[in-house]
């Protein structure tokens, strides 16, 4: 009972296509599955360009002193454009891509419901991010401000370079592609959902997408506009962030109107995956489905009112509101984490590779919760603020939501994107080294920044006693890189010797609609879609004698159980 | 079943209460934060803080971990296993538990830290010492307002492998048990105010003033350093702060008249071009 066997239908008949035409139907393309393979493709790609420049910045940091990176000015580049690209050229887009080709299916749709806005979205995207980066191809090289650009530092006196104009409209554009897409996906989840998918039957990731979409249409349009505006400022000579008017603190006011939900909006899409594996591999259903779900709307509502908890420092913010609001944040957190220990409580728990990153995840957020409470204290974040705490902090949030969920995505859902199934062993592997390499390069960075190392420096005096926990910090990320090759070997190895595993449900035990169809996915996702009484359709249609109590009532009638 | 449960709880159980143990050097006491104890009327609050917020945030971490630790362990498919555990959807009880726990716990973290905020931050009247900075990059100007004179610092130079590099850093002098003010300004972009040992940093903004009110309370040399990115070489933007006698502080001002820097430095020489009716042409 474990699986039932189902061959994908062989009536698809594709014929034979030169390499170019292959190109033109990749670049052309309007299907979501394909824009979204774009996305998860464009966005790993800057995953590991991102990587490289975190590894240059780690050994420029191992000893006090070192030259590794010719000048600070270049150093400066390299933290900038890290932080540039693993939030808005690898995170937010890598939620473009799970979303762009789970959510239509989970929701038994063939498609978005803008399919050529998707792809223009998706154009913003990866042109919008090339201007940004382009910058590193100029003399004076890309922007050097900090991926938070802060007034006056980002105007024309004080970073003259072309590198920052590039970043400035390069993200603008990048930003239209973000809220195109928003737009699109909370589209298509409200109008195209197939009959008998009620909201209230919606995959988590899906409510997820949707909460998450609904964050980028309100906080990414303030982001154009100040980008804009800053674009005015050094190119036309306006004066909006001009200190003498109150503009060093307007910028940080609606950068961080933008920044805070910013962080929302890259981790509630991989909250949402992990939220569909936790079930599978404990074969229960997601335990307490609404309190996740008006959880994670709390979340979203929330992260709108806590921008200013970056700016405790500034001496220009109301801290009670601002502190409080952001310790409210804790609760609807917790009870996700609650709910996801209560989805393995009394399970039947099997630890195959995305179980194990979903798993890594689940570890390594719940210390970046911990530290986040303590940074929402003003008396505390007083301290810490711009610290490597601040870096160890967000680094466990964002790098153990975003990376870890990435990869258990991509061990879960390989079989639906190609057919074949990654190797368990190399993912167990790939799985152990990364985690202890990134427990190793950001736990030490907790006690660096308490001890008093501030974030952005280029390097330190040897007085400051940072060097071993540097040493320590700078061996992890080496981890860290390593961890790639056996993620890359099984992914040449699947695609070279992998067989075809046919089976609309190679887990044995998944839930939501993507199950319930081949693999890889037919080119309009379903030739038929299985009755919708439950959340979890696929599991209803495979384990009817389990299945949900609508779905089993249904089925009763129909004689089925 | 039942007997290796209670088994798996006494060595959790031994484990932690070892953790504990093992702990208690000085520097577990204070969190790992800097042996700042007594430097200022605030640290040992900041410190107080620090460490009851992090002993109960750790439980709350142990306890989640435990139960993650305990739901892999007890509840994993043994090898052979068939079957399937009952489908459980949720339990309300439960769930009301665990949001109004968290809600409970952050009301009493919300209170302390209102609390300890609004002191920290309180203004002083009538301080014993004013002092203004004006941050720069990449190094910082000390006027000392009452005895109106000043003291001009260049930025830190060093490659790592100098000796005493802490001895060339400009060097903000403060009298033991006065209280102080200090006024917080930029002739350029945003700097930040850190001094490590207090616990505390307030940013510095161009074409605004910000304060910060407390009163040293142990002699001492303190490292200070620039905590927001200002360009280039914000990690050469270094200071110390000297807390010293009220005899030392006197003849260290004394000095500093008798150099001829008598007078008050100024943001008059703001860098920021982008002054209201300004031209963009001659701007360039």
């Amino acid at each position: 009972m474990a699986t039932i066997t189902q061959t994908s239908n062989p009536t698809t008949f594709t014929p034979k296509r030169s390499k170019g035409q292959i190109l033109v139907d990749w670049l052309t393309t309007t299907d979501h599955k394909k824009i979204g393979y774009l996305y998860l493709i464009t966005s790993f790609m800057y995953f590991l360009i991102g990587g490289v420049m975190a590894l240059i910045i780690r050994a420029q940091l191992t000893l006090p002193g070192l030259d590794i990176v010719a000048t600070k000015e270049q150093y400066n580049q390299l933290f900038t454009m890290h932080g540039t690209i693993m939030l808005l050229m690898f995170a937010t887009p890598l939620f473009a891509g799970f979303a762009n080709v789970l959510m239509p299916v989970q929701i038994g749709a063939p498609d978005v419901a803008f399919p050529r806005l998707n792809a223009i979205a998706y154009w913003f995207f990866n042109f919008g991010s090339f201007i940004a980066v382009s910058g590193f191809f100029t003399p004076q090289g890309a922007a050097s401000f900090g991926w938070f650009a802060y007034a006056p530092l980002s105007n024309t006196t004080f970073s003259p370079g072309i590198g920052g104009d590039l970043w400035v409209f390069g993200l603008a554009l990048s930003g239209f592609g973000t809220i195109l897409g928003g737009v699109n996906f909370i589209t298509t989840i409200i109008t195209m959902r197939a009959p008998g998918m009620t909201m209230w039957r919606m995959p988590i990731f899906t409510w997820n997408t949707l909460v998450t979409s609904i964050l980028v249409i309100m906080c990414f349009p303030p982001l154009a506009a100040a980008l804009f505006a800053l674009g005015a400022d050094r190119r036309f000579g306006a004066h909006i962030f001009d200190p003498e008017n109150g503009g060093a603190m307007l910028w940080q006011h609606l950068f961080w109107f933008f920044g805070h939900p910013e962080v929302y909006i890259i981790a509630l899409p991989f909250f949402g995956i992990v939220s569909e594996i936790f079930p599978v591999f404990s074969r229960k259903p997601i335990f307490g489905y609404k309190t996740l779900v008006y959880a994670t709307i709390a979340i979203a509502a929330l992260s709108m009112t806590v921008w200013a908890h970056h700016m405790y420092v500034t001496g220009q913010v109301l801290l009670p509101f601002f502190a409080f609001t952001t310790m409210l944040i804790a609760v609807p957190t917790g009870v996700k984490i609650f709910n996801w220990i209560g989805t393995m409580w009394r399970g039947s728990i099997t630890f195959e590779a995305p179980m194990m990153f979903a798993l890594g995840f689940l570890v390594s957020f719940v210390f970046g919760g911990l530290t986040g409470v303590i940074l929402a204290s003003p008396a505390l974040d007083f301290h810490i603020s711009d610290t490597y705490f601040v870096v160890a902090h967000f680094h466990y949030v964002v790098f153990g939501t975003v990376v870890f969920a990435m990869f258990a995505g991509f061990y879960f859902w390989w079989p639906k994107f190609t057919g074949k199934m990654l190797n368990d062993r190399l993912g167990q592997i790939h799985f152990w080294i990364l985690f202890i390499g990134f427990h190793t390069t950001f736990l030490v960075q907790h006690w660096l920044g308490v001890m008093g190392m501030p974030r952005r420096y280029a390097t330190y005096l040897p007085e400051d006693g940072f060097t071993e926990l540097n040493i320590i910090s700078t061996a992890g990320a080496v981890l860290l890189a390593i961890s790639m090759i056996p993620f890359f070997w099984n992914l040449w190895i699947t695609y070279r010797y992998g067989v075809k595993v046919e089976l609309k449900d190679p887990w044995g035990y998944g839930r939501s609609l993507e199950w319930a169809t081949e693999s890889p996915f037919p080119r309009h996702n379903f030739h038929s879609i299985p009755r919708i009484r439950s959340e979890s359709p696929a599991f209803d249609l495979n384990h009817p004698e389990l299945a949900a109590p609508e779905a089993k009532a249904a089925y009763r009638e129909e004689g089925r159980i | 079943m039942a007997n290796r449960r209670r088994k798996l709880a006494l060595v959790s159980l031994f484990s932690s209460v070892a953790l504990v143990l093992a702990g208690c050097t000085p520097e577990v006491q204070r969190g790992f934060l800097p042996d700042s104890a007594g430097v200022t009327n605030h640290t040992d609050r900041i410190i107080g803080l620090w460490t009851t917020s992090w002993i109960v945030l750790l439980l709350v971490g142990v306890v989640s971990w435990g139960l993650m630790a305990w739901a892999l362990i007890v509840y994993r498919r043994r090898k052979g296993e068939t079957g399937m555990p009952a489908q459980l959807r949720y339990n309300m009880p439960i769930e009301a538990l665990f949001t109004a726990i968290p809600l409970i716990l952050v009301m009493g973290f919300f209170a302390f830290t209102a609390r300890d905020t609004a002191a920290i931050e309180a203004k002083i009247e009538n301080p014993d010492v004013h002092i203004e900075v004006i941050g720069k990059q990449w190094s910082w100007d000390f006027n000392y307002v009452d005895a109106n004179v000043y003291d001009s610092g260049i930025q830190a130079q060093f490659t790592g492998a100098e000796e005493n590099v802490m001895e060339t850093l400009p060097t903000l002098y403060l009298p033991v048990g006065k209280s102080v003010q200090i006024d917080l300004s930029s002739r350029d972009v945003i700097h930040s105010f850190w001094v490590v040992e207090f616990l505390y940093k307030k940013d510095m903004f161009p074409a605004k003033t910000n304060h910060m009110y407390f009163t040293p309370l142990k002699e001492g040399t303190y490292v200070g350093k620039c905590a927001e990115l200002c360009g280039e070489y914000h990690s050469m933007m270094l200071f110390n702060v000297k807390v010293v006698s009220q005899s030392e502080y006197d003849s260290h001002l004394a000095s500093l008249a008798a150099k001829g820097n008598v007078g008050q430095l100024s943001t008059e020489y703001d860098r920021n071009q982008n002054l209201p009716g300004g031209d963009p042409e001659k701007r360039g």
